[in-house]
């Protein structure tokens, strides 16, 4: 018996195929690396993180413009302190042909009005408002001698549900080669974008956190290596 | 010397007495053993379609409530500021001391009928009950901890693997189910059984004196505090004016519209005898208070609320009658159900 649904278990494994998409985040050109590691910005500055992570949901596969595939169920924490959640997998179908992808940065409003739940959206895994309801779609902390405060620390927590400060980003990125491609986020674009001297807390819902989250959404791209 | 009932006979009694009322009183109560309300009721806007009542989650929400595991230090549990015996609020405590941000600066709200209510904390910074406790449990001001630590300690209590295995068929705690679990227990929290409640089904009489002070709640209360749960869901500003030490911008802190500023839900006023001290800002410690500003303390301001504008006149007597009104939304019944209370089978400390 036990033997028996061993065997259908992995009939079943066989046959669903996962697309596995490697989500990277880089910074000039290099894989980041969390925590000890500083990089150089201009002008003798230098920036060190300590939490990225982010939600990619509803992904979307799509040939010519068409939608040929929509993840069920489509939500995805990617934190780079969580090697593990930066490998996607996506249940597709066999000789699914596809030329672009498709998703959000961070939660739509419909989940954000609709209470407490789990997997990748449970409250525990930090990425919740506590004293307003919503999710943070995007969450990226550290410190940089730019910031000028006690600890020189910067946190963004960019979120919000509400229009007019609806913070989830669409991104449409094309994949010319499906059978071998990662999605990276360049994070020193990102970095590049801001004025951490002037602005280096972002914590609720605002202009401020949609502009942010506008500029984080032009950080992804494709590579096939 | 008084003849003292063994404890079986004495619950007994309680129980017997508990029926007679409930039989009293059945024909216009619906719902099942853990959520009884009103059949003349509205429907209830909380989703049980995603979070179907059942009694092991409602025992383990209950345990929840009253255990000071959530806070970081152990000490305080939602009970702290939630008493069951003060209609769920805050004895006698206007703010919670020490702190810059919103839940610091206000007043414990009561926890009755929250099944019935929208948007949650005075300015509905909370848009879904089932997340509502993760404010208090991360508030550095109140339980000061976090939900993934709270799940870790949980998961290494075996009195939390049994109740977590009964209601959800996994004995591992997880933030999802704790916090499900909590809401759950909020929502049995229903009070229907108050004298006005039986006035309205012909089950007593209001005095002559309550009567009219019903006449006078209708024509100047009962468009905000609407009957039959006392509080139209709106956000007003009632005209207690700004304590400019505080500076609570209201439901402009979460719509961030200058029209929104000053505006406070309308809260219920079932078992208002017990829930002093009253407002946001527990401001009023008497009803007495309360109705003098109505009359002649209204402030004037842009955001203040049109029906409010000229003022509310209430004479002496109207003011007397409209108390022994608002007296009669006490529900003792509610108070000491034995459903709400601390939960001593499992917990044992005092
Ligand atoms: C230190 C005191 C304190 C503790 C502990 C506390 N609360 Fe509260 N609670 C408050 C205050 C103050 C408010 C109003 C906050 C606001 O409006 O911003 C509130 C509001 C609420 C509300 C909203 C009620 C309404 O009508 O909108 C609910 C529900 C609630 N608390 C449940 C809980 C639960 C469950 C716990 C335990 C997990 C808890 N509270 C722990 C003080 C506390
Ligand atoms: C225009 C709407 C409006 C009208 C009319 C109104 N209220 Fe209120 N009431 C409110 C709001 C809003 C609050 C909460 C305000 C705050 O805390 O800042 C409130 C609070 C209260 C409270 C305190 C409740 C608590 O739990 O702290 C009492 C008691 C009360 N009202 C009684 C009355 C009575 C009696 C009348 C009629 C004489 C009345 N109200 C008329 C809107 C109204």
């Amino acid at each position: 018996m036990p033997i028996c649904s061993m065997f259908l278990f992995s009939l079943e494994h066989i046959n669903a195929q996962c697309l596995t998409i490697t989500v990277l985040a880089t910074f000039n050109n290099q894989g980041l690396i969390m925590n000890d590691t500083v990089y150089p910005l201009s002008d003798n500055h230098r920036i060190k993180f300590e939490s990225f992570k982010f939600y990619m949901t509803n992904v979307v596969l799509e040939n010519n413009n068409q939608p040929v595939w929509i993840e069920d169920n489509s939500y995805h924490l990617v934190d780079f302190d969580d090697l593990d959640s930066n490998q996607l997998c996506i249940e597709i179908p066999d000789d699914l042909v596809f030329n672009a992808i498709k998703f959000t940065l961070g939660i739509d409003s419909a989940t954000n009005a609709s209470g407490v739940k789990g997997g990748d959206l449970d409250p525990s895994k930090g990425m919740y408002w506590t004293w307003q309801s919503g999710y943070i779609n995007f969450k990226l902390e550290g410190t940089s001698n730019l910031c000028n405060n006690p600890k020189n620390q910067f946190e963004f927590h960019l979120g919000g549900y509400i229009p007019p400060y609806n913070n989830a980003q669409q991104v449409n990125l094309s994949v010319a080669n499906p059978n071998k491609f990662k999605i990276i986020f360049k994070l020193d674009k990102f970095v590049n974008a801001l004025n951490l001297s002037e602005v280096n807390h972002i914590m609720s819902p605002n202009q401020f956190a949609v502009d942010h989250a506008r500029s984080a959404a032009r950080c992804f791209e494709i590579t096939n290596d | 010397m008084p003849v003292r009932l063994p404890g079986v006979l004495k619950s007994r009694m309680i129980k017997f007495s508990l029926s007679a009322i409930a039989f009293l009183f059945c024909a216009f109560v619906v719902g099942d053993e853990l959520f009884y309300r009103l059949a003349s009721w509205p429907k209830p806007s909380y989703n049980f379609k995603e979070n179907e009542l059942t009694k092991a989650k409602t025992m383990l929400g209950r345990v929840l409530f009253y255990d000071p595991i959530l806070s970081a230090d152990s000490n305080i549990s939602c009970s702290s500021c939630h008493s069951p015996y003060n209609a769920f609020s805050h004895v006698d405590h206007a703010l919670s001391h020490g702190i810059h941000d919103s839940i610091g600066i206000r007043n414990a709200p009561v926890l009755i009928n929250l099944a019935w209510q929208k948007t949650f904390m005075w300015d509905g910074a909370i848009n879904n009950l089932d997340v509502q406790s993760l404010a208090p449990i991360s508030h550095p001001a109140e339980m000061g901890s976090n939900i993934s630590q709270v799940v870790k300690k949980l998961n290494r209590q075996k009195l939390y693997k049994k109740l977590f295995f009964d209601a959800y068929k996994d004995s591992i705690a997880t933030g999802e189910h704790t916090l499900k679990a909590i809401a759950q227990f909020l929502i049995t929290i229903v009070s229907y059984n108050s004298k006005y409640d039986k006035v309205m089904h012909q089950q007593a009489q209001f005095s002559p004196q309550e009567q009219n002070g019903y006449k006078i709640f209708k024509k100047k209360c009962a468009a905000c505090h609407t009957e039959p749960l006392f509080t139209n869901g709106d956000f007003v500003n009632n005209g207690i004016g700004v304590d400019t030490l505080l500076n609570d911008l209201g439901r402009m802190r979460v719509t961030q519209r200058k029209e929104d500023a000053y505006k406070f839900k309308v809260p219920t006023l079932r078992n208002i005898e017990y829930s002093y001290p009253y407002m946001h800002d527990g401001r009023f410690k008497k009803l007495g208070e309360v109705l003098n500003h109505y009359s002649n303390g209204i402030k004037q301001s842009e955001t203040l609320s049109g029906k409010l504008k000229s003022g509310l006149t209430l004479s002496a007597n109207e003011k007397v009658d409209l108390m022994a009104f608002l007296l009669t939304l006490s529900d003792k019944q509610f108070l000491f159900d034995a459903n709400f209370a601390y939960p001593k089978e499992f917990l044992s400390k005092q």
